[in-house]
Formats: C-alpha cells, structure tokens, sequence
C-alpha cells in the first residue's frame, strides 16, 4: 500500500478530497446565491436527512443494529417540539412554551423514548431487532395519526415561525439553517469518529462482533445497546428539530412506512459500513429526486422515481452491498493497492481480480477487510 | 477634440444603457403558473381531471391550445397575458400528505420558479400551501379544490385566494333538509378523523343544530381504517337515533357501511346522510343500491343544472378536453381548478400581466367577483368575502336509480353560503376538529330558502 505523508494514500486522498468538499460547502451560500434552492432544500435537507441516516449507519457499522426506527424518532421529536411551541392557529396542543425550551425538552423526550425502545429491543438481534423496530416506526405512526389532540393526521404546521433567533427565518434566511445542519453535522461525525474510539465503542463493535464472548468477559450487551440506541436517538432527534424548523410542518406522514423505507434507501446507497456514507446518500438521494426526478415521471428512463430509485437500491445491494462508499473502496483498492475486501463486495472481489491479473498493484490477499 | 468626444461617448454609452435597459422592460417576461394537484394517493385518480379544468380555462382565455386534449398534462402551447406568455412550469404531485405538499411546493416555487401557484387539491394539503404563503408574499396563490376552512378563515394570507367552498360549505342545506324532509330530530355522526372530514363534517353539523336538531354521538375512525367494526358499534343503533350523518372517504365509504350492515342488517336509506363521498358511488358499489333516495351534500357543483352559464362552462371544458372526467364536467375537482385559473388569468388582465412589487398589484386586483358556471344567485357571480373566500351557492344532491343506473341528482339550491355560516365560525374560532362546532342552534341567511330543483331546474317552491 502506498503511503503519502505517513499515511496510507488512499486515507490522504480522502481527506483531501473531505477538505475541499468542506470548504465548498462553507462557503456554497457566500459564493453563490445564499436563497437559491440548493441552500434551501437540496444541501439543507441532505444535512438534515445526513444526520437522521447517520443514526442509521452508526447502529448499523458498530453495533451490527439495522433500526427502522429512527424515521420515527425524528418524526416523534418533530411533533413533540411542534406541540410544545406552537400556539395559536396551528392544531395540535398549543403549550406555546419558549423556543429553546421546546427544542431541549423535545430532544429530552424523545431521546428518553428511545431509551425505553433501545431496552425493549436491546435483548435481540438480526430479524428480529429489524422487525421490533419496524414495530416502533408502525406504532409512532399509528399512534401520532390516531392522537388529535396532538394534531392528528395533519400534524401541527407553521412551525417555521417558531424558531429561535440565532435560527431566524428559514425562509428569508435559509443559509443560517444551512450553517446550522452544516455544523451539526461536522460535529455528529467528529463525536461518532471519537466514540467508536473510546472503551464504550470499542465494546460496542465487540458486541457487534461476538455478542456472547462479550457477555462471558462480563461486558452488560444489553446495556451497551440500549445506550448506543439512545445516542442514535439524540442524533435523529436533532434531525427532527432541524426537520421541523427547515418544513415548517410534522405530521404522521413525516414519519409513514414510505419515508422509514426512504432512509434505509438513504443509509444503504451512502454504504453502510461507513458514517459518511449517510450524508453522501442523502445528497444522491435528494439530488436524484429533486433535479433529475423534475417532473412526474424519470426523463428517458420513464417510471416514477420510486420505482427508478428501487432499481438503484437493487443494483447497489447486489453489486456493493457497501454502498456507493464500497464502490469508493473497491476503485480505492484498484488505485491505491490494499487489502481485498470478502465476498460481501462482489464488485471489490472482481476490481481486485482484475488488478491481480493485470499484475498492478494489490496482490490476491485474503486477509479480513479492515476495520474501523 | 478629445473634450467633445468624452460627453459625446458618456451620452452614447448612456443612451445605449437606457436603450438595453428600456428594452429589457419592455421585452414581455413570461409568467411562470405551477398547477399543483396529487398523483398519489387517495385523490391520485384527479391529477389529469384537476390539470384539464385548469388548463381548459387558460385555453379558453388566454389563448392557449393544448398539446394532446386526452392528456392534459402534456401541457398548453401560445397561452399568453397582455403579451406576457404563460408558462406552466410543473405540475406538483402530491399524495395527500403535509410532507409532500411542502416538498412539492418547495419544488415548483423554488427550484422551477413559479410566481403563482393553482392548488392544491386537498385540505391539509391547503392548510400546509396557506402557511407556505404567509412566510411567501410575493408569491401567489389560488387554491385549486381543497376543503379546510384554515387557509382562509383562521390562516388567511393576503397572496392566497380561494373561488370555491370549503367542506362546510359544500354541506350547507342538508342539515335543514334532514331535519324538514327526514323529520330527523336525532343524529348521529361519523367522520374521517382529519382536517377534511371535520370541515365537511362541520357544515352539517352547523346546519342541522341550527335548525333545531341534536347530535347524540360523534364518531372518528382514523383516515384509511380498514376494519370499521368497532366505530360502527360506536354509534347508537338506528333504533335510537333518526338517522346517521356519513363523512368517511375514499375506500372507507364502502367498507364502513359494509361494517354497518354486518352489524345491523340491510341499510334503510332516509336514515343515510352522506357528504360528497356519496357521491362517489364507484367507491361503494356493492352496499350503493340500498342507499338509493340517500340525500348527499354537495361539491358546489351542480351537476345536470339547466342553465345557459351552466351549459357554457361544460361547453368550455368540452371543447377543449373531450371527455375528460369521463364527460363528468360537473365533477369539483374540474370545476373549482377550471374557475381557479380563469379567475387568476382575470387578475393577471387586470394588470396587464404585470408581477412587479412583488405581486402587490396583481394581488390587489386579483376580481373579486367571478361568474362561475353554476353561481345563479348575485346575477350569477362568486363573491370573495374579505378573507379571499368564496361566497357561492351550494346544491345538496340525492342518490337516484335512473334507467337501471345508479347517479345523483340535484334537489336543493341554497343561495350565497358563506364561510361562516352567517357568523358562527369566526376568525378566532378553533378550526373545525373532533369537538368543533359546538352543537347549537343558529340561523343561517339561507334557513327557509333552499328551494328545490326539478329535472336541472330552480323552482320557486321552498323545502319545507
């Protein structure tokens, strides 16, 4: 493997490649138009669904649970805040408590929820931690739609107007929004960059990996879950303020079987194995249905664009089931030399073999793909 | 030399300048109109029949001819106000949902630029695009058909406007009629549990408590229950009320009366009161024919009404896209888009297409009156009240067997309902939900004067 500056090439590549795309983004709304719709809805909304996703991904990569409840804890936090803030004309309870106090409390609340769901779900695995969540997403929907006095189907709407001064005016102002899903962002993925090096998670990834030798060595696998799922919750439920104050409305339909579908589409193109995939899956996946999907139907292609962003899920879970990341890798490998990935990477496997037989660089190890 | 040329180049540079920018001003910008309706969904079956009413008006009066008249999403060509051409910039694709009426706004406003939007279709959809015009003012709106009483009565931005009823609205008269045909005293209600069902649901419970009626029951299965059942056992048997007041949608219509009949035997049509869904009889086909003589709340349409305005919009409609709606021109969803649009393209006139000062002028002159093609009363013209809503005349319906065929037939005329019900729904009133309105007795302007119809006709006689 080649190195640059003591470091692999390929991790300096990507860094660099970080930096720039960072930079860019900081100062997208400066150098461009700061109430374009791309700083608006395409970059704010891929932050906002980035840090939803990356809840996603962060239970998936290091603790081996794949949620199907985030969606709802979003939308749950979003309607919780909704509730707590609004007043006047919007449905819902009409508390119309302080702005700040409302974001806290929800974010309190809903992250407390998530403790109760983390331990309810902790205790299995696989299938079955899948379908309990699932359950989860079912019941927050159902419940939300069922529940008028906190706004029923319609949800509780207006609720741009209700946004803390340094937020200002989502409309008028969408750049500060920007900022603000950009920089949460940043720091979401530093403090999952740092957790996962930390004992809490390292015994995460060792639950991940070998649950019971875990439970032998006298390591509380359930605990360790339930914490991890109540962190993931606090990442979805700043999604869901940012959601809230970014649509203006929550309703039940922020949070239906279509949109818990939608982020793991999310989670899955951006790759699963890595925290960054999310936020480059939400961006592909908004970018796709936003400015190819303009119409109603796919140009040339034709077909909605559920049905055109299917076949995309169907292609990446076949050919890199590590998402569109996994493809990164694979060509990484072939670039920059490496260790092979298993047989999980089907394209990696035939990049590789390919290299190999062309006699670049790699060579046709079998070692296990590395770690984070 | 060169202290001639100087002057003479800054007034050349200067008259150049002026020239461009002169030019550039009288050069006719087009206005960009986004028809926003659903594709998915519930109402997902409307999108072509809400596209061809509204692009039937901007043929008729702007000029323009459409691409393909079995398709009328496949838009307009040559439309154009005052020289300014009109072009349709996207059509919004909605599923009834308040997150996709927000993104789908967003998309037709932000990304493609729209300055006027026509929609949306439903009422929480309206409720989301009125709040979306409150934080946009130099944008405007015009609601496509949607029934919320928010967007007008409790939100009410200044940039949207509204030339057709809400739910309350379209169910004025059928209260009275319950009350005098029926001799209902006693009542019960059903209604989806959403923004639309508790406005269509407020129209009739206003007006049979008006008259002197009682609601002993008020029901709310979510909106797409499937299993009825235990709603149905909710309601007091029909021994112990006079009749039922039905205002469940979409697929729920069939399955909540199926639930009814499993739980009480064959249904017994004067004790059925249903909203517009009744009038939707495909929905309900297996249970339809024992409601056959049901009285039905309106859409503010008036379908089969023989008058020559009446006759003069289905022509219009006709003209342009044959057979649309299966030939059901008097269908809500191509009527209130159709007068939508004509109405904005009156405004856009008025201004002589004019969108400067952020749509302030257009806003201003958008008419205030428009003679839609079943308004009789008011020398058939709609009034907006100052909220930008509608006053218009409403038509309770009768589900009828005509010829073997099961359809609906008009049976009342209620003249100008307005939006608060001759002032008990107020702007600081709760918008209507489960326990809203209050079930009291009030007078309407229209209490005594519905007068009946016979074969399309208005006669004199009152409904007594």
């Amino acid at each position: 493997m080649r190195k640059v500056a003591g470091m692999p090439a390929k991790v300096a590549f990507e860094r660099s490649v970080a930096g720039v795309v960072l930079v860019m983004l900081a100062i997208w709304p400066v150098v461009f138009n700061g109430q374009s719709y791309w700083v608006s809805t395409i970059l704010t909304q891929t932050f906002v669904l980035g840090i939803a996703a990356a809840s996603l991904t962060f239970l998936s990569a290091y603790g081996g649970m794949v949620s199907l409840a985030q969606v709802a804890v979003y939308g749950t936090c979003g309607l919780v805040f909704g509730n707590l803030v609004a007043t006047g004309e919007a449905k819902g309870l009409h508390l119309g408590w302080d702005r700040w106090t409302s974001v806290v409390a929800a974010i309190a609340i809903t992250t407390g929820i998530t403790v109760v769901i983390g331990a309810v779900s902790s205790r299995s695995s696989g299938i079955y931690f899948l379908m309990i969540t699932l359950t989860f997403a079912v019941i927050g929907n159902a419940f939300f739609t069922s529940v008028v006095d906190f706004g029923g189907f319609s949800g509780v709407a207006g609720l741009d107007s209700y946004t803390p001064s340094p937020v200002g005016n989502p409309n008028t102002q969408p750049a500060r929004l920007y900022y603000i899903g950009l920089v949460l962002s940043v720091l979401i993925y530093a403090l999952i960059r740092y957790l996962v090096r930390t004992p809490f998670g390292i015994a995460l990834q060792g639950v991940r990996d070998e649950p019971v030798r875990m439970r032998s060595l006298g390591y509380n696998v359930p605990l360790i879950r339930t914490l991890a799922f109540a962190l993931a919750g606090l990442f979805a439920s700043l999604a869901g303020i940012l959601y809230a104050w970014t649509n203006g409305a929550v309703a039940p339909g922020t949070m239906n079987l279509e949109q818990t579908v939608n982020l793991l589409i999310i989670a899955v193109i951006g790759g699963l194995a890595r925290i960054e995939g999310a936020w480059l899956g939400a961006f592909v996946f908004i970018y796709l249905n936003t400015e190819l999907f303009r119409g109603n139907t796919v140009p040339v292609l034709g077909g909605t664009f559920p049905t055109f962003i299917g076949f995309i899920f169907l292609a990446i879970v076949v050919v890199s089931p590590n998402g569109l990341l996994g493809i990164w890798d694979a060509i990484a490998r072939y670039l920059f030399g490496g260790p092979r990935g298993g047989s999980r990477e089907p394209l990696a496997d035939l990049l590789h073999e390919v290299a190999g037989r062309m006699r670049l660089k790699g060579g046709a190890s079998t070692r296990p793909r590395e770690q984070e | 030399m060169w202290k001639l040329g100087l002057p003479l180049a800054v007034v050349a540079i200067a008259g150049v300048v002026a020239g461009t920018s002169l030019a550039a001003r009288s050069a006719a910008s087009p206005i960009k109109v986004a028809i926003m309706t659903d594709c998915k969904g519930a109402f997902g079956g409307a999108f072509e029949v809400d596209t061809g009413g509204a692009l039937a008006a901007f043929a008729q009066y702007a000029g323009g001819k459409p691409n393909d008249p079995k398709k009328p999403s496949a838009g307009i060509t040559g439309a154009a106000v005052a020289g300014h051409p009109i072009k349709i910039v996207g059509y919004g694709c909605g599923n009834d949902t308040v997150p996709l009426a927000i993104s789908e706004t967003k998309r037709l406003m932000e990304q493609l630029g729209a300055d006027i939007m026509i929609g949306p279709l439903s009422g929480d959809e309206a409720v989301t695009v009125a709040h979306y015009a409150v934080s946009h003012p130099k944008k405007t709106f015009v609601i496509g058909t949607a029934g919320s009483q928010d967007p007008t009565l409790q939100i009410h931005p200044k940039n949207l406007f509204r030339y057709h009823g809400d739910g309350a609205q379209w169910n004025a008269g059928i209260g009275e009629i319950a009350y005098k045909r029926l001799h209902w005293r006693k009542a019960a209600i059903i209604m989806d549990d959403y923004s639309f069902g508790w406005t269509s649901a407020a129209g009739m419970i206003a007006d049979f408590c008006g008259i002197g009626g009682q609601i002993v029951k008020r029901v709310f299965p979510p909106l797409n229950t499937t299993d009825y059942s235990s709603f149905i056992q909710q309601l007091p048997p029909p021994s112990k009320v006079d009749g039922y007041f039905w205002v469940v949608g979409g697929t729920g219509t069939g399955a909540s009366l199926k639930a009814f009949t499993q739980a009480y035997g064959k249904l017994k049509a004067s004790q059925f009161i249903g909203n517009l869904f009744f009038a939707f009889l495909g929905n309900f086909s297996e249970v339809a024919p024992q409601l056959v003589g049901s009285y039905v709340g309106g859409f503010g349409t008036a379908p089969g009404l023989q008058t020559p305005a009446a006759k003069h919009y289905e022509g219009i409609v006709a003209k342009w896209y044959p057979g649309l709606n299966g030939g059901n021109y008097a269908d809500g969803f191509v009527y209130n888009y159709f007068n939508a649009a004509w109405a904005l393209i009156r405004g856009l006139k008025a201004v002589g297409g004019d969108l400067s000062q952020g749509q302030k002028l257009l806003q201003s002159h958008m008419p205030r009156t428009n003679a839609s093609g079943y308004q009789v009363s008011s020398g058939g013209l709609v009034h907006l009240d100052s909220r930008n809503q509608a006053i218009q005349d409403q038509y309770p319906l009768q589900i009828v067997k005509t010829g073997g065929k099961l359809g609906v037939s008009l049976v009342g005329f209620v003249p100008n309902v307005d939006q608060t019900f001759g002032g008990l729904f107020k702007t600081t009133s709760p918008p209507p939900s489960e326990k809203q309105p209050p079930c009291v007795k009030h007078k309407f302007p229209w209490t005594g004067k519905i007068r009946v119809i016979k074969n399309g006709h208005i006669t004199n006689q009152v409904i007594k």
